[in-house]
């Protein structure tokens, strides 16, 4: 069984389509990145997983349940930890009181100190919320997402706002935690988190998935053109290299194939034999920052 | 690794009883108020201060109209009423609000904390900080030779008839109010203009136009209700049940707005 199971899901406002006929699942112990541009319908699909929101129309499961379903609603809350998009912790509580606090709302909660270390305040524990950096209160809101222990993680746009340093330590707790066995649903518009953290990852625009699948295939990125490019030796002219219809600037040499492997043959052959060295020789994929690129601006 | 889920259940779960949820929950929310001192005791004490210089200015002034009672003798109940509308509408509709748009309220009710357990602990909290105003008005008026109430059953009804009433109407307000910014002032200007208007600082006379208007009003109902309970008019009957009558439309009139209106997420207005 899926941790989160979603069909034909819908939700509208009026007339306005928030999210429809989204459909994916993200499999126990996967991490999962729904990726988007702001106002795609990411946060919304999350709030309807979480029990937050109401659908429209679709079938949804998280943890094998409905989470509209008033009746498991509760059970549903102690296994899944949520992370929401903006800071929300009462500023004159201490780092320590506002994570025991929040302790006591779940069966098995983790330890208040382990949590503390693994989110990186334990110099702050006794610190008031409202003294601490933007960052710092960022990580506590991770802290409380994780308290409950949960099976289930939803983080919308979790490093929104942190500094490098930050997003790193973000990053590596997310890894820790999909280690341990905790599935995580995370929305993003970070093409470098989700190529860091994600197992598999889904396009939102506009209200709809317009491609999913691994962050290295997605949008056909393991099978379409690679770019080969190298600085031209000297004395040599671009006519002489044996790559196909290739532009130069300044200097380098760049060609689009997707034959690659011969390209590379016949350029490195020729290179050997001429005893020419081919500096900067460099084979580029199409990014997922393309791809992304791509998939959302077919759509406008 | 963790445990995986087991059975789906209902109602309350194994290692968390609620009645002890909502003696921690109220133990944060008193915690959450004194944590902040200067707003606290300026929550407080706001209506003491107001009550010594209302005292102060006073002198030896009487009410006619109540039977020759020294202007101080007026002021405490008056004051208690005070206290309650504080507490349970005004700091109650901004709390709601600022908790609403700083996303509190969204991540409390995503916890596996029931909505009532949660909704419970922040009443008791507005209780106890209403019952600490009132008992702090009545001692000063003690320490004033200020005597009463003169019927305790009819004044704690009318009491409990204010909490509710105005606690209700606290979270009406808070569903119409848009934002955090505009939380303060339309409380307070709302609550400040119809107290000015409705007997608190200066008697009003029954049966005049100011008294004909602010009569459909709970602030007025509840000011005259716990002065009729707490002094003593000869001829006239402690019991208020028009004054509470009035008081809980208002309060029903609160309950249909927060039902209606209710929202767990910021709104950003």
């Amino acid at each position: 069984m899926p941790a989160v199971s979603v069909s034909h899901l819908a939700k509208s406002y009026g007339d306005v389509d928030a999210v429809k006929d989204v459909t994916f699942e993200v499999e126990k112990g996967e991490v999962f990145a729904l990726l988007g541009p702001n106002g795609a319908g990411k946060t919304t699909t999350i709030e309807i997983l979480e029990g937050f929101r109401d659908r429209s129309g679709g079938a949804v499961q998280t943890l094998g349940v409905d989470p509209s379903n008033r009746a498991t609603q509760r059970w549903l809350r102690t296994r899944i930890g949520v992370v929401l998009q903006e800071l929300a912790v009462e500023p004159f509580y201490s780092v320590r009181q506002v994570l025991t606090r929040n302790a006591g709302y779940y069966p098995s909660p983790r330890p208040v100190d382990e949590v503390i270390e693994l989110i990186g305040l334990k110099e702050k524990a006794d610190q008031r919320v409202k003294r601490l950096s933007g960052g710092q209160q960022r990580r506590l809101d991770v802290g409380l997402g994780i308290i409950g222990n949960p099976e289930l993680l939803f983080l919308d746009e979790p490093t929104t706002g942190l500094d490098p340093s930050g997003r790193r330590a973000s990053w590596d707790l997310i890894r820790q935690l999909a280690a341990s066995g905790t599935t995580v649903l995370l929305t993003t518009h970070y093409m470098d988190e989700v190529e860091a953290l994600a197992d598999k990852v889904a396009v939102l625009f506009r209200a709809e998935i317009v491609a999913s699948g691994t962050p290295t295939s997605i949008g056909g990125r393991d099978s379409g053109t690679v770019t080969i490019q190298f600085s031209l030796p000297e004395g040599v002219s671009v006519s002489d290299v044996p790559v196909p219809a290739p532009r130069v600037v300044d200097g380098i040499v760049r060609t689009s194939t997707d034959d690659e492997l011969r390209v590379l043959h016949e350029l490195t052959g020729w290179a050997i034999d001429h005893g020419h060295v081919l500096p900067g020789l460099a084979v580029t994929r199409v990014s997922l920052e393309d791809i992304y690129l791509n998939l959302t601006r077919a759509e406008q | 690794m963790r445990a995986t889920a087991t059975t789906p259940m209902s109602g309350s779960f194994q290692g968390v009883n609620d009645l002890k949820l909502i003696g921690r929950q109220v133990r944060y929310e008193q915690l959450s108020f004194w944590l902040n001192p200067i707003g606290a005791i300026l929550t407080i004490g706001f209506s003491t201060v107001f009550l010594l210089i209302f005292e102060s200015t006073a002198g030896k002034s009487t009410v006619k109209a109540l039977g020759g009672i020294k202007l101080i003798q007026y002021y405490v109940p008056g004051f208690v009423a005070y206290g309650i509308m504080s507490s349970c509408f005004s700091i109650l509709s901004i709390t709601i609000v600022n908790r609403r748009e700083m996303g509190l309220l969204k991540r409390l009710r995503l916890s596996p904390a029931p909505t009532w357990i949660l909704m419970s602990a922040v009443f008791i909290n507005t209780m106890i900080l209403c019952v600490i105003q009132i008992v702090l008005m009545l001692a000063v008026g003690r320490a004033f030779g200020v005597h009463g109430p003169a019927n305790w059953v009819p004044f704690l009804l009318a009491l409990v008839v204010g909490i509710f009433g105005f606690t209700a109407l606290g979270m009406g307000v808070s569903t119409l109010v848009p934002n955090a910014d505009a939380a303060g002032p339309v409380v307070n200007i709302v609550f400040f203009v119809v107290l000015a208007f409705s007997g608190l600082y200066y008697p009003i006379t029954p049966g005049s136009t100011l008294a004909n208007i602010t009569d459909y009003l709970p602030v007025r109902r509840l000011i005259v209700s716990l002065q009729d309970s707490f002094n003593y008019i000869p001829g006239t009957s402690p019991w208020a049940w028009h004054n509470l009558g009035v008081i809980a439309i208002w309060g029903a009139g609160g309950v249909f707005l927060t039902l209606r209106r209710w929202q767990w997420a910021p709104r950003r207005g």
